[in-house]
């Protein structure tokens, strides 16, 4: 059985003049598990901590919520208090009614009504809070930086620096990562290899830095303090302590004159010239418009090619000199935009107002159940697209199906069960 | 066809609208065909083929064809329209051409079949005028949708097409064009309201020598369509306004942002300017009055959001369409940092005709506070979908009953929902309630775009806002946690209430929820994004007590709360659920009561709904 104290800070006016704290202790009073709630005008003083202490002690209270200020200011020292009677600190909670609440409004009736909220939801919190108990493990004073760019270089020379071992670990053959392929660096433009060579060779020569390059992370276990990394290290047949980093291996390679890197997917999918020349035309209709006119350029691309490909999206970016991260966001943001294929036939279900009166979800609930596919889902033989859209304008033919554009009125049931058998026996859109 | 020559004066214009309507003489036979997006889904066009096909192999060349913009009588499509006389023919198809080509056509006799039989006098009406559903309408905005072919520029000049433009350039300043666009009283009808003339005026004491024009077409409300219908029917309206404006405030270019739902808008605005290019009604020196004008037409790709100006400015920029803080305003600082005015398609098409005939005509319709007329897209459970256009202050009873011919199936009225997803639910006690913009936002709902939605007595409150809400969380951007966070979290109270699982205090929990989103959301998706919840828990909130206390939904439409049952006395065993039932859950011999199994049913609902003698219950 819980026995919570709930203490209530006026924070002399910063509070008490837009909340009514003592109706907010009233009313925690009545909380279920709450013993007892006070307020008073500085909980953080002397006297305000010496009211949560006696309290503690005097009704064996098991948990605390302190409704003040953000926890950023006092959770340390309401904390401090309640351990110095014996109370688990975690067992103490703050509800912020100052900057989430009395300095933010100005209705006093309101910003009671939401302390109580405050307080309420903080009340249940700590009602589910375990003591928790602070204990001291060993650590293991060794340290991985992964990645050796000029960021992990210096990370390892800083820890190494400190007086710890440190384990680089570079996924490439060389270290050095994008810097050494820099020139200059901005702002200053200073020369960027004068920055990272010194770095590099220093690596080398410290002691305490061990480099696996050519390796990569497979897997990482356990916590803080004490992790367990495995490493898996590439062949590369040379002798590392006799290399001298010469590069006559590597330009008289037989097999393909570089060192064997797993085989990666481009990033981007590279529009062929067929879909390039499409795209091309999209673009150039578009040309004369200031700034942009990307949402037309999209829904050209969509009717070309049924949905927004990705390697055209790619294309049109380079072409119109449009970050693609737009592109997809406005992609993403109007409904008319599929960015995977779509069904050879689009059954769309018109749910507008006077659609859903008579009958609309039902027929798109039919459909869904038939072909097994949600809201803008194809079925897995790609023959049909279902898409829910809010009104097509027609509201006297209510509910209303359209199938690749051909309108369907005062549909059924029955009607779109039968449609549907049709349009799978012919394959083909059914006029009727 | 006369040659397209560029029209250089204002002569030049009134010669060719002569031309024109000496061509088109008023005797003259002529077949027009509805082909609009509602009656192309119903066949229009092959209609359209065959009426080619049947007339020439009848030797009948002299009759014209015509595809006109939609006549908003979308329910009884397709539409056909036989001049001279005007006669009115609904739901027509192929089987009927022969017999109006034969009939009708040769010998001037009406098919009686084909007409519009009132159900109230059991009358037929031979021309559209007197079918109740045009009766009480005063087509301003719609003044030649359904007449005229969207697609040649000569319809519209016959019709008295860029005479306004015509008059502005060459005798009016742009002050004046302002301050009689001010005085009509034209208000935004994207939404808004705010005076048109205003902002216009704001824009152009804006300094700088660029600055924009864009024409709002993302009609993103769900429910409304009558912004498609205008531009699909009368791009050279929108045109000619946004024209218009242009020379008013100052620009020299525009936009048209037209939602990507709607590909032929998207066809015939391209058309149109076109045509309007190759007539020098747009491009350099028009009228010779030195005033240059372009318009560039701009796709929408999907996004709700898009509808709001600063998203919508952000989208033309080719950028995620999120809206930014206003001030400043775009008349300040709009497109590309440039004052832009922005309005919506209908307003757009409203300035034409006050131009031409006069501020005080315009504001002599119309209510106090707003003139004019309105467009409204009547839809939901009422008997004639379509759109109407009615002067402001027409009751929602007038809309709804005596234009929208009540409800389906004689059900009862629950509500009506104006201003989409950022409007409100009006209750049946307030159906008297004159429409304006100050009148419904007094019952806390909104005019918006124009959508009103019926709802009868199948219709649960509870679900519609839910429904409204997963719209809304789904086309939140996602810039502000309000509307962000705010929506999603009463999005979830209502799912779990619809799912049965609602709690005592979740309803005043919405309430607060709800207006802390309207106060503090950056835009006005978030702004009004909780006023489908707000409006129904004042006017149903019994129905949201009826879900939480009881676990029932009496509409039959929440299916963790309902259970459908068919009555053995009033069943007469005609089989028509067992037919119609997905899953095979109901089961009975002919002519015998029939059951439902509670284990198979979906609740679909399908049973109530075809039963024809109410034998289907919700329990």
């Amino acid at each position: 059985m819980s026995r919570m104290g709930v203490f209530i800070c006026w924070c002399g006016a910063n509070i008490a003049e837009t909340v009514d704290c003592e109706e907010v202790a009233r009313y925690a009073r009545d909380l279920p598990g709450v013993y007892i709630a006070q307020s008073y005008k500085y909980m953080c003083s002397d006297p305000g901590q010496r009211i949560i202490t006696d309290a503690i002690q005097e009704h064996q209270l098991t948990s605390v919520v302190v409704a003040s200020c953000s926890p950023r200011m006092h959770e340390p020292t309401f904390r401090k208090t309640a351990a110095t009677v014996g109370l688990n600190p975690y067992m103490l909670e703050m509800a912020n009614i100052r900057e989430h609440c009395s300095w933010v409004h100005t209705d006093r009736r309101d910003a009671t009504e939401k302390a109580k909220d405050l307080v309420r939801l903080l009340v249940e919190k700590v009602k589910r809070n375990q003591p928790l108990y602070e204990i001291e493990m060993p650590v293991t004073q060794r340290v991985m930086v992964i990645g050796a760019g000029i960021a992990g270089i210096q990370a390892a020379l800083d820890v190494a620096a400190a007086g710890h071992e440190v384990v680089l670990v570079e996924r490439k053959p060389s270290i050095g990562g994008f810097m050494s392929m820099l020139d200059e660096t901005f702002p200053t433009l200073d020369c960027s290899q004068c920055i990272l060579t010194p770095r590099m060779v220093e690596i080398m020569q410290n002691d305490k830095i061990t480099l696996r390059s050519n390796a990569e992370v497979e897997q990482v276990n356990g916590y803080v303090g004490n992790f367990g990394v495995k490493i898996r290290q590439k062949a590369r047949s040379v002798d590392l302590d006799k290399c001298t980093g010469c590069g006559d291996c590597w330009n008289n390679c037989m097999a393909q004159n570089r060192i064997h890197e797993p085989e990666r997917e481009p990033e981007c999918s590279v529009a062929s010239p067929e879909i390039a020349a499409k795209v091309d035309a999209i673009a150039a209709k578009y040309a004369d418009e200031p700034g942009g006119m990307v949402v037309g350029a999209l829904q050209d691309i969509q009717e070309e090619f049924n949905y927004l490909r990705q390697d055209a999206l790619t294309y049109l970016s380079r072409r119109i000199s449009v970050p693609l991260s737009r592109l997809f966001a406005v992609a993403r943001f109007y409904g008319a935009f599929s960015l995977t294929p779509r069904g050879r036939h689009i059954i769309r279900v018109c749910l507008g107002t006077a659609c859903h009166l008579r009958g609309g979800g039902s027929i798109a609930d039919t459909i869904s159940r038939e072909l097994g596919i949600g809201d803008g889902e194809t079925t897995p033989d790609e023959m049909f697209t279902l898409e829910r859209v809010n009104c097509l304008g027609a509201c006297a033919l209510a509910p209303l199906v359209t199938i690749d554009g051909r309108y369907h009125g005062k549909m059924t049931i029955a009607k779109m069960i039968h449609l549907i058998e049709q349009c799978q026996e012919s394959g083909d859109t059914v006029a009727v | 066809m006369t040659e397209a020559t560029r029209l250089q004066t204002p002569d030049d214009l009134a010669a060719l609208r002569a031309r024109v309507v000496e061509r088109r003489s008023a005797k003259k036979v002529c077949v027009s065909i509805c082909a609009g997006t509602g009656c192309r889904a119903q066949g229009s066009m092959e209609l359209l083929a065959e009426f080619g096909r049947q007339l020439e192999s009848a030797g009948l060349d002299d009759v014209e064809l015509r595809a006109t913009g939609c006549h908003g009588f979308c329910e009884r499509g397709p539409l056909v329209v036989i001049h001279p006389r005007k006669i009115f023919y609904h739901s027509v198809q192929m089987k009927h051409v022969a017999d109006i080509i034969d009939k009708t056509i040769q010998h001037d006799e009406v098919l009686p079949a084909l007409l519009f039989r009132d159900p109230k006098t059991k009358q037929r009406c031979e021309v559209e005028g007197e079918v109740p559903f045009y009766a009480k309408q005063q087509r301003i905005v719609f003044r030649h949708n359904g007449i005229i072919d969207p697609t040649d520029i000569e319809d519209y000049v016959g019709a008295d097409g860029y005479v306004a433009l015509a008059k502005v350039l060459a005798g009016m300043t742009p002050e004046q064009v302002c301050d009689e666009v001010e005085a009509s009283g034209l208000r935004g009808r994207g939404g808004g309201g705010f005076p048109t003339g205003k902002k216009w005026q704001i824009c152009r004491n804006q300094p700088g020598e660029t600055k924009y024009v864009i024409c709002n077409g993302d009609e993103g409300d769900p429910g409304a369509f009558m912004d498609r219908s205008i531009m699909e029917g009368d791009p050279h309206a929108v045109l000619e306004g946004m024209t218009i404006g242009a020379y008013a405030i100052g620009a020299s270019k525009g936009y048209l942002y037209v939602r990507g739902e709607y590909p032929l808008a998207v066809a015939n605005l391209n058309v149109a300017i076109e045509q309007a290019k190759t007539r020098g009604l747009l491009g350099d020196d028009i009228f010779g009055s030195g005033f240059n004008f372009t318009v560039e037409i701009v796709r929408g790709a999907g996004a709700f959001v898009c509808g709001e100006e600063t998203g919508l400015i952000a989208s033309i920029e080719g950028d995620i369409g999120t809206p930014r803080q206003r001030p400043p305003y775009p008349a300040e600082s709009g497109l590309w940092g440039k004052p832009t005015n922005i309005n919506n398609v209908e307003t757009w098409t409203n300035v034409p005709v006050i131009l031409e005939r006069g501020a005080s005509w315009f504001a002599s319709i119309g209510t106090e506070g707003s003139k004019g007329t309105k467009v409204f897209s009547l839809v939901g459970k009422v008997n004639n979908t379509g759109l109407v256009e009615v002067p402001m202050g027409a009751t929602l009873r007038e809309i709804v009953f005596d234009i929208g011919g009540g409800i389906q199936k004689k059900r009862k009225f629950k509500a009506v929902q104006t201003g989409g997803p950022s409007g409100g639910c009006i209750p049946e006690s307030l159906l008297d309630l004159p429409v304006d913009f100050d009148k419904l936002r007094e019952v806390g709902a909104m005019m918006g775009s124009g959508g009103l939605i019926v709802m009868d007595e199948r219709t649960c409150m509870v679900d519609v806002a839910k429904y409204f809400l997963g719209f809304l969380v789904g086309e939140s951007c996602g810039r502000c946690a309000p509307c962000r966070e705010g929506v999603f979290q009463m999005h979830r109270i209502l799912s779990r209430i619809v799912e049965g699982e609602g709690r005592e205090g979740d309803l005043e929990t919405l309430e607060k929820l709800g207006n802390y989103v309207k106060a503090s959301s950056l835009c006005q998706l978030g702004g009004t994004a909780p006023n489908p919840v707000l409006s129904t828990l004042r006017y149903f909130r019994h129905e949201y007590e009826a879900h939480i206390k009881e676990k029932k939904c009496r509409a039959g439409i929440c299916k963790e709360l309902v259970q459908f049952r068919i009555d053995p006395e009033t069943c007469t065993g005609c089989t028509l659920c067992r037919r119609d039932c997905p899953t095979e859950a109901i089961t009975g011999a002919k002519k015998e009561p029939h059951r439902i199994d509670a284990a198979q049913c979906i609740k679909c609902g399908v049973c109530y709904d075809v039963c024809n003698f109410g034998a289907v219950e919700v329990e």
